[in-house]
């Protein structure tokens, strides 16, 4: 399922949230960034009234405070370190990166939370995401300076 | 005093702590946080249970916490009657203003529907068959508690509401039109579910049989009630959800005598 958003830590797996989720908007109020927002019906009749995250706009900032507010199990209350959440996967366009085509930049190696664990450097001081490591919270898009974002999370996982 | 004056400011409060809820949240008090949907206030949370029987329906899940939220709504609902849609619903305190609106402009209704009681029970079935048989969270969709509640939100945390109020604006606009209070009085899922939780012991409007409390018959009580029922008559389950307007009109025009009053 392709999705151009992000759901919250801790979030399950897509098809179960959608189901699970009964849209009462806690997570939204507990969020202090304002990071998650509501879907409305323009973004589809199914997801209307779900909390979404656009990380371009705000990403997650890994507070984890929605999480223990989520009444219904959408969010995974097991979910309490950073390194547990699997919002997605960052994945980098190499010839859209700054630092790939040859100028130097390391805006999304420096904003990492998991700092020098989920982006690493590599022998060439190129960026490199560690798929193991990195738990999707979408700071690195965010932060991204290139015209065209040369980094994206990938939506999926759970947790 | 009247127990209309005690609802107002009831329903007064109720719409002000959907604004102020919100805006605590954002300065980081959360003592009192969520929506009509779910609602913590200190570590105690309450469910609608329309929308827990819906979790249970959709998911096939039995979640525990969410299942014994609904236990206080539904109990208040055991003793009190529905008196959450009469005393804090925002959708009821709408309808009720624009029903007083429509009756100051004199607009005429089309139609109007009986108080069999069939009508919302056939909804709230087919509401949760459908919940059950497409896994989705349909009742959160017809949640008009709910939706105000957290479009107010949304309004306040992100300046834009959402197309959710359109059920909103269908109703205010069915009800001044068509049928004079039809939500509430027949298509609520959330009130049809709260009217299920009754005994013979929930608080309900009775008229006296006692001798010195005979009724005048003057008829002010069935005239005060926005949704067409008729005390006298004793047709009142289970669309009447106890705002005691009928007992404020039978008051004003008995005194002391007091023919209708709230039982248990």
């Amino acid at each position: 399922m392709s999705r151009d958003f992000l759901r919250p830590p801790g979030a399950v797996p897509e098809e179960d949230f959608i189901g699970r989720c009964i849209r009462c908007g806690k997570c939204a109020l507990a969020c202090p960034y304002r990071a998650i927002r509501v879907a409305g019906l323009l973004d589809g009749l199914t997801l209307m009234g779900t909390p979404i995250i656009r990380a371009r706009l705000s990403p997650c900032y890994l507070c984890l405070k929605c999480v223990p507010v989520c009444p219904s199990g959408a969010l995974d209350g097991r979910v309490k370190k950073r390194e547990q959440v699997r919002m997605g996967t960052a994945r980098i366009k190499k010839k859209d990166c700054l630092t790939w085509q040859g100028t130097f930049c390391r805006s999304c190696y420096d904003h990492c939370p998991l700092f020098n664990e989920a982006i690493t450097m590599d022998s060439e001081l190129r960026p490199v995401v560690n798929e193991k490591k990195c738990v999707g919270c979408g700071i690195c898009e965010h932060v991204c300076p290139a015209e065209s974002v040369a980094i994206n999370v990938i939506p999926g996982g759970a947790g | 005093m009247r127990i209309t004056t005690i609802r107002r400011t009831v329903q007064f409060l109720s719409l002000g702590a959907m604004v102020a809820v919100p805006l605590l949240n954002h300065r980081g008090i959360a003592a009192v946080s969520g929506s009509f949907y779910s609602l913590n206030i200190g570590p105690v949370l309450f469910t609608d249970p329309l929308i827990a029987i819906q979790s249970l329906l959709a998911t096939l899940r039995f979640e525990a916490v969410l299942l014994a939220s609904a236990l206080i709504p539904a109990g208040i609902a055991l003793v009190l009657g529905r008196v959450f849609c009469s005393w804090v619903c925002p959708q009821n305190t709408l309808s009720e203003l624009f029903d007083t609106l429509s009756n100051r402009l004199g607009l005429a209704h089309f139609f109007t529907l009986g108080s069999t009681p069939l009508i919302r029970y056939a909804v709230l079935a087919a509401i949760l068959a459908a919940t059950l048989l497409f896994g989705f969270p349909l009742a959160s969709l017809l949640s008009a508690p709910g939706i105000i509640s957290v479009q107010t939100a949304r309004l306040i945390y992100e300046g834009t509401v959402g197309l959710e109020l359109t059920l909103i604006g269908i109703i205010i606009l069915t009800e001044l039109f068509l049928v004079r209070r039809v939500w509430c009085n027949h298509l609520c899922p959330v009130g049809s579910m709260l009217g299920l939780f009754k005994c013979k012991k929930t608080m309900k409007v009775v008229l006296s049989e006692a001798e010195n409390r005979l009724c005048i018959h003057c008829r002010e009580c069935a005239k005060a009630c926005q949704l067409g029922l008729n005390p006298i008559a004793g047709q009142l389950a289970p669309q009447c959800h106890n705002c005691g307007a009928c007992i404020d009109a039978c008051r004003k025009m008995t005194g002391e005598r007091k023919p209708l009053f709230f039982r248990f």
